[in-house]
């Protein structure tokens, strides 16, 4: 049976082509996208996750618009990462439906009372919309199989030394996930930096064939051009890796361990504390991914967006 | 030229074996021997410091320092370093008397106004460089550097964020990252790697001397205790930051930005170290990243062996 579940995103580059990657993957089954505030601001995330189903004729899925900032925070973008639009690169249409007009925390509490399995959460953003949901429906936990998430890491950070930026952005909301006593995937720095794909991957996925494809490659474009500013050989495939995790598992490395969320520091805030040598002695509720088949992982991108060109994905 | 030191310790189980490398060490001119409260309590400390001086038979001065951390109450390590502070090892009475100055004005007159700078090595909490900061601002230019044992760039020992020498005093330890003075950091992504194994610990066994007794003897504590912990050999924290003044050559370094935080619920004591450069700030600590553990072995052998006469 087909895994069901949201996709929580803040499209996002690789947010795009983790939602292209859940959507085309037989062994899973989609059945709501929520959007966040995060690399952009909640009205462009929603807009860009629209356009992307859109642009690959997905039209069954419904998408609601989540938490347009976090917890107690403001709100903080990263538009030197993704551009303006939260999506720079492709020339993407208008979306071609309209957005639910559930919120987020309403659809996910809809397909997840409605299910008769229970669902995994995949977030690729701030963790805003998954903590109100814990907050506001407590007993749907129980319904809640596991979250695969992208954020944190186990040494250091991107945005700032010690925090990811998805964890960052929103370190209560980080909080109220990770104590939640739910299973938790945690798809961190650690992985997706060894996730990288590489420019010669890009124009072979350009060359590939399909319109989805070689949109994919434009935002890959977009994507390297500030990795390699920043040093990286490749472009890490952050988001995609919460979603092949639930793919291919074996693809990974992990390690159960406790993870705490710093919310107090003054250097340190959305850093994900995991206690690698078990001092705390605290339970260990996360799976922290450590490492990648990374060619394993770049061919089912390709196998991924190769079911669009041939017509396999569910309009 | 024989390279003046002072060594601010706490023993210490690890810390007695690096003054036992230090105090034979040809490269190291030691001025003096500094204690604070950490691994014990600041009696504790000053005494196994004068102790393990006399046993050596050294002519090192010996000064008390700090009897707790600069803001929090001291928090020691008994179930790592003993009761006593020097694990299972009893040594005589120190004839060594205590100096009546504090390790801070100490660091003072043998530092500033001297014709040649002084390199600190610090094996224990940084309270008493951050007292001595506080009260000698002009101490800065009489220091060429220091060579702390301390932080880590990944995980803690003490907590998963932190390490237990910048954990104890992190207001201290921040005073010190922040005063502008070159700090080498051999923290715990160099000092989990310099392990001596069972057999290399055995070898030293035949090696005569007050010293490599001493030294052995905590060896073989510290490996008993490291490997009940999963690591493979006995962890050689603070003799790493001996070494890497005595033979820097044998380690990687590089050059970062790093700050203390002092206010965290989980990461209070972490050394933030910018890995990837996303602060743009200037480096201010070289962080020792890996060593060459045989070379480190040979060190330690040839050191103890100069004990023999």
């Amino acid at each position: 049976m087909k895994k069901p579940i949201i996709m929580d995103c803040d499209p996002g580059h690789d947010d795009a082509i983790a939602l292209l990657m859940a959507l085309a993957n037989e062994r899973l089954e989609v059945r709501a996208v929520t959007t966040v505030g995060g690399n952009q601001t909640s009205a462009k995330t929603l807009i860009n996750a629209m356009k992307v189903l859109s642009f690959a004729g997905i039209h069954h899925v419904p998408v609601a618009a989540g938490a347009s900032k976090p917890l107690v925070r403001d709100l903080e973008i990263a538009p030197e990462v993704h551009g303006d639009s939260g999506l720079d690169g492709p020339e993407l249409p208008e979306p071609a439906f309209s957005a639910s007009p559930l919120s987020a925390l309403e659809l996910m509490e809809k397909v997840i009372s409605e299910s008769q399995v229970p669902i995994t959460l995949v977030p690729t953003g701030p963790l805003t919309n998954i903590a109100r949901l814990l907050i506001a429906a407590p007993h749907l936990k129980q319904k809640i199989e596991r979250i695969s998430l992208m954020g944190g890491s186990a040494v250091g950070g991107n945005w700032t030394p010690a925090a990811e930026f998805n964890i960052m952005v929103d370190p209560e909301a980080a909080e109220i996930v990770f104590e939640s006593g739910i299973p938790i995937t945690m798809c961190g720095l650690d992985v997706t930096h060894k996730a990288q794909i590489f420019n010669s991957e890009i124009e072979e996925i350009r060359q590939q064939g399909g319109k989805v494809a070689v949109m994919v490659a434009e935002l890959l474009d977009f994507f390297a051009k500030f990795h390699q500013e920043m040093g990286f050989e490749g472009s890490p495939l952050h988001d995609p890796c919460a979603v092949a995790w639930l793919i291919k598992p074996e693809l990974f490395i992990s390690q159960n361990l406790h993870v705490d969320i710093e919310t107090c520091g003054e250097y340190t805030d959305g850093a994900t504390v995991v206690d690698i040598h078990g001092i705390t002695g605290k339970e260990k509720q996360v799976d922290v991914v450590f490492d990648i088949d990374r060619e394993g992982f770049i061919q089912l991108l390709k196998d991924s967006l190769q079911c669009y060109h041939q017509g396999e994905v569910r309009s | 030229m024989k390279r003046p030191v002072i060594i601010d310790c706490d023993p210490g189980t690890d810390d007695t074996i690096a003054l036992v490398m230090a105090l034979a060490a040809e490269e190291l001119d030691v001025k003096a021997i500094t204690t604070v409260a950490g691994n014990q309590t600041g009696d504790k400390t000053a005494i196994n410091g004068r102790k393990i001086v006399s046993y050596l038979k050294k002519n090192v001065p010996v000064a008390h320092g700090a009897d707790k951390p600069i803001m929090r109450p001291l928090v020691t390590a008994p179930h790592v370093h003993g009761e006593s502070g020097m694990g299972p090892v009893e040594l005589p009475d120190p004839v060594t008397p205590t100096l009546d100055i504090k390790a801070w004005d100490l660091f003072y007159e043998l530092t500033v106004d001297k014709s040649e700078k002084v390199h600190l090595i610090t094996l224990g909490p940084l309270t008493n460089v951050a007292i001595a900061l506080m009260k000698y601002p002009a101490l800065k230019d009489g220091i060429e550097g220091i060579t702390m044992m301390g932080g880590s760039a990944c995980y803690g020992n003490d907590t998963p964020a932190a390490e237990y020498n910048i954990y104890a005093d992190p207001e201290a330890a921040r005073i010190v990252f922040d005063s502008g003075i070159p700090i080498t950091m051999v923290g715990l992504d160099c000092t989990h790697k310099a392990l001596l194994m069972k057999d290399e610990i055995d070898s030293m066994a035949s090696v005569p001397g007050t010293g490599a007794k001493l030294a052995q003897d905590m060896m073989n504590h510290i490996y008993e205790f490291a490997t009940r912990f999963g690591f493979s050999g006995a962890v050689m924290h603070d003799p790493s930051a001996v070494t890497a003044v005595i033979k820097p050559e044998l380690f990687v370094t590089a050059p970062y930005h790093v700050v203390v935080e002092t206010k965290g619920k989980y990461t209070t004591g972490k050394t933030v170290v910018d890995l990837m450069g996303v602060t743009k700030k200037d480096p201010n600590v070289n962080v020792v990243l890996d060593i060459d553990r045989e070379g480190f072995v040979q060190l330690v052998k040839k050191l103890l062996k100069s004990y023999e006469s």
